[in-house]
């Protein structure tokens, strides 16, 4: 699940070098969204704060 | 600003980009620093906002690439800023290694920033969009070293994410490589039967 952006950025990478701009751009938009669900998850983490 | 430069800026932020990733490499398999999953998103932070300049060095700077490395900069500054956070009270800990006092992902957050910067310096100059016509057709070495490497460093952290934290979430203090235990658990498992 962690290594889902990376996937779909190499995967843009790949569509670029074959001069699909808008694939790559689709791929981009696809990683930077599971990133930040994968953040909002992770956001959720207690803090180590004593209060 | 004449499209030739652009380019050449362009190469040598990817190749900064490049050299941040595989230090973090460095750190990971040298140092034994295994990443926390904050610390994964921060590497694809780097890798969202790298795409941009990316794009510019195979199809020719457009203002949208500097978009891409804006927003991808962006998500990878809210990442570490919540990093920081996290050890900012005193006596709060820290994870990992620091390099001359500042932790990895403090030194993140000031590099998000320093390429969110540098994107709106870029955008500045308007003669670098006059260029229409793809570059990849003449990439010479340097962006297609940039690039290639990028690529490279991206599948890396695919295979490094799946053999640190699996095919589900990462544990929050990673102790070791959880594919390479399970299969030696496994193993060990079946040679007790």
């Amino acid at each position: 699940m962690m290594s889902l952006p990376f996937l779909l950025f190499a995967c843009g990478l790949g569509a670029a070098w074959l001069r699909q701009r808008g694939a790559a751009m689709g791929f981009w938009v696809a990683g930077l969204v599971v990133l930040l669900v994968l953040f909002r998850i992770h956001m959720g983490d207690v803090l180590n704060i004593a209060l | 600003m004449p499209g030739d430069l652009s380019r050449l800026l362009n190469a040598l932020g990817l190749i900064v980009i490049d050299t941040v990733l595989a230090l973090a490499f460095v750190d990971q398999l040298w140092f034994r620093d295994l990443p926390c999953p904050l610390c994964i998103l921060q590497r694809a932070g780097f890798t969202a906002a790298g795409f941009g300049l990316a794009l510019n060095l195979v199809f020719g700077p457009r203002s949208s690439h500097y978009g891409v490395i804006v927003l991808g900069a962006a998500a990878g500054a809210a990442v570490a800023a919540r990093q920081i956070l996290d050890h900012i009270v005193p006596g709060s800990g820290s994870y990992g290694n620091d390099i001359f006092g500042l932790h990895l992902y403090t030194l993140a957050f000031i590099a998000f920033s320093l390429m969110i910067v540098g994107s709106g310096l870029m955008l500045l100059d308007d003669r670098q969009f006059a260029r229409t016509e793809p570059w990849s057709s003449r990439m010479n070495v340097l962006p297609l070293s940039a690039f290639v490497m990028f690529f490279v460093l991206a599948v890396g952290n695919v295979i490094s994410t799946v053999l640190i934290c699996g095919g589900g979430f990462c544990p929050e203090t990673p102790a070791g490589y959880l594919i390479l235990n399970d299969n030696l658990s496994l193993t060990m498992l079946s040679e007790a039967f």
